[in-house]
């Protein structure tokens, strides 16, 4: 019964019932969509790069070689030079190797040189390999392998030749228009800035910038070559043997990732990286830079979830304040529900059952509303900012959320519950004698 | 005419089993005050109605008859004195007990019906069956509900309309079906014919009477004219004024009756 008249006192108040309702749907929709691209990101983040026991590069600071080596964001460092290289490679703690040369951009994505190897042994997500869902690695020095997403938006299939230019600019002038690298294979999705990068052979990218150039023996190769028959990439096994990009010696690379035999060593290879006389060097753990560049994203996320939390007491207030406008106009009908046996805690509970009614249709609303809303941002969300989400959309911090907001509008509610419960029987009864 | 004749008949019989039966309302030393420093409103020393009589309380504008039927449903509180109803301490009991005690035994009929405007005719009913949590069946419930429209002379489609989508006399006789619907001892009616013209209210009055049955009813009104039709008239000038005098129905014959 309690609940008939709270649904039809809210259905006599509708224009205001509704306004509410909008009102509390859109701040709690805007308070999942923070709470859904926070963990999104997170997690998107989390997953770009895995089994990478230390980054190297020139000493420019953590957040700045991981965001150039890992998110291809922001200038790369100065080089490390091959003997540095060379010296990494026979470390007995490393197991393999990738060598990676920033600096280009093809029609404003990042061009990465790179070798073999970084097909062989780069992870994202859960130890995931890279798969190509066409052609192969590299077969030959021009050949490049480019990202699902470059693909898909520049309409690019394998054989299609590209031009690389100078330069991190989407607009560039200096273009490489005498060394065009023809795509080998096309990578598959992995919801990581790999999408969004051509890779280049570190051969080709160097000839494109400084002319051909031999080199018959190479130290990178040389790990990767000892290895090149355990790996499980059989669809290119015979590129390899065909073409093998690691046998080329480059005369710097801007980022060298590194894949250790035991990781319990990364702290010890790192602190010797760092230490590392013979040239200046900077070794990163991925995952602790990945916990302080989260970190100062946190601050925005908590910021901007703060904000939202703030709107939703906005608009819960703004339903206390419906209600206890409406107070006056009920005051007669409270007085004579009274009269027929409602005693005060009932005429307090039929008010919440409002309020609360009114909260948990929101929530329902909301939840489709931002389902719907992410279903359809979806593919924009992946191509202009890299977030690819994944399911479930709805995680505990979701659950906690609605849990909180119906705490809230259980608190809210109490203001015109109590002067419901408060108002004085006779007063209800003869306002209008 | 007929109305009268008929009460002149079964008065006789009325009035010996009243006197039988214990007081359904006794009143002692009741004052009532809205602030602390205004004089009372309501200053009755001794009152009592009998279990079963319809007692026709009058007075002009102001004079507190609505506050005196305030204090009988326990809406209100009084300043000093007690009320017992039902051989109740009613004035005693906590507002739990008398909110429990009100829609139980006190069925109460409003000078605008109070109906709530947006429940339908059989929720506005039902709601009193709710509150009152007698543990009467629907079915039980349903029956009752309808032998009440039947004898209100409510047809059948009404009980899904709105109350504000009724005429004025469907509203009066809603609100009766709403305060007898849990079979009380007691009916507290406030000027409902306050808006009617004779012929409505003669109409209103037989039914009124015909449904309340053995009900005990106080009837408040300000106009005199409507006397005739209960057990016993008191005014309340004179109710505040007789200090310790108590009234009962052999002490007010209505006037109808005397002139008969």
């Amino acid at each position: 019964m309690l609940s008939t008249i709270a649904i039809e006192s809210l259905k006599r108040r509708k224009a205001t019932a509704i306004l509410t309702l909008l009102s509390i749907t859109i701040s709690i929709s805007l308070l999942l969509c923070v709470d859904i691209i926070r963990s999104q990101v997170k997690t998107s983040f989390t997953r770009t790069v895995s089994g990478v026991d230390l980054i190297v590069g020139a000493p420019s600071g953590q957040l700045n070689l991981l965001l150039s080596s890992v998110f291809n964001i922001g200038t790369p460092t100065k080089g490390i030079e091959y003997k540095s290289i060379a010296a990494l490679q026979s470390n007995k703690q490393v197991s393999w190797l990738i060598p990676l040369s920033l600096g280009d951009t093809h029609r404003g994505f990042r061009v990465v040189g790179t070798t073999n190897s970084f097909f062989d042994h780069f992870k994202y997500g859960d130890m995931q390999s890279l798969q190509l869902s066409d052609g192969a690695t590299f077969t030959q020095p021009l050949s490049t392998v480019v990202g699902a997403d470059i693909a898909e938006s520049l309409g690019y299939e394998v054989g299609d030749k590209i031009i690389i230019s100078h330069g991190l600019g989407s607009v560039s002038f200096n273009n490489h228009d005498d060394h065009p690298f023809t795509i080998s294979g096309i990578l598959d999705k992995t919801g990581t800035p790999v999408d969004k990068a051509v890779y280049v052979t570190l051969q080709g990218l160097e000839e494109a910038h400084t002319g051909p150039k031999h080199s018959p023996t190479s130290m990178l190769g040389r790990k990767s070559a000892d290895k090149a028959n355990e790996h499980d990439h059989d669809e290119h096994t015979e590129e390899h043997a065909a073409y093998n990009s690691e046998a080329f010696t480059p005369e710097s690379v801007s980022v060298v990732m590194l894949g250790l035999k035991h990781r319990v060593t990364a702290l010890q290879l790192q602190y010797q990286i760092n230490q590392s006389k013979k040239e200046p060097l900077m070794a990163i753990l991925p995952g602790m830079a990945l916990a302080e560049l989260w970190q100062i994203m946190g601050n925005v996320e908590s910021l901007l979830l703060g904000l939202s939390g703030l709107i939703v007491i906005c608009a819960l207030i703004g339903l206390a304040t419906m209600l206890l406008a409406t107070m006056r106009e009920r005051y007669q009908e409270i007085a004579v529900l009274r009269t027929i046996g409602a005693g005060p805690f009932t005429l307090l509970l039929l008010i919440q059952i409002e309020a609360m009614l009114l909260t948990i249709v929101s929530a329902a609303l909301s939840l489709g509303l931002v389902a719907g809303l992410m279903s359809a941002l979806k593919p924009w969300l992946s191509s202009t900012y890299g977030l690819f989400l994944s399911s479930p959309l709805f995680g505990q911090s979701s659950v906690t959320i609605i849990l909180l907001i119906l705490g809230c509008t259980y608190l809210v509610s109490l203001f015109p519950a109590v002067a419901a419960y408060k108002r004085g029987l006779h007063a209800g009864l003869n306002a209008n004698s | 005419m007929n109305t009268i004749n008929k009460n002149n008949s079964t008065h006789s019989q009325r009035k010996a089993l009243i006197e039988e039966c214990n007081p359904a309302i006794e009143v002692s030393n009741l004052q009532f005050s809205y602030t602390k420093e205004s004089p009372p409103v309501i200053d009755i020393k001794a009152w009592q109605v009998s279990q079963g009589e319809h007692v026709f309380l009058s007075g002009p504008s102001g004079s507190g008859k609505s506050t005196l039927l305030n204090l009988l449903c326990g809406t209100l509180t009084p300043t000093q004195g007690d009320i017992a109803l039902l051989a109740q301490p009613f004035s005693a009991l906590s507002n739990r007990q008398r909110d429990k005690f009100r829609a139980r035994n006190i069925g109460v009929v409003f000078q605008q019906f109070n109906l709530i405007p947006y429940l339908s005719v059989a929720q506005n009913i039902n709601a009193a069956v709710y509150f009152a949590n007698t543990n009467v069946g629907k079915t039980a419930a349903d029956a009752k509900l309808r032998d009440l429209l039947d004898k209100l002379q409510l047809p059948s489609h009404v009980l899904h309309a709105k109350a504000d989508a009724l005429s004025i006399g469907q509203q009066q006789r809603v609100a009766i079906a709403r305060a007898l619907i849990n079979d009380p001892q007691l009916l507290i009616v406030d000027e409902p014919t306050s808006a009617l013209d004779t012929d409505a209210r003669d109409s209103f009055m037989s039914l009124l009477k015909d449904v309340a049955g053995e009900s005990t009813m106080i009837f408040v009104s300000h106009d005199k004219a409507m006397e005739s039709y209960f057990d016993r008239h008191c005014s309340i000038k004179e109710l505040s004024l007789s200090t310790n005098h108590i009234k009962t129905l052999g002490d007010n014959v209505p006037k109808a009756q005397e002139r008969a």
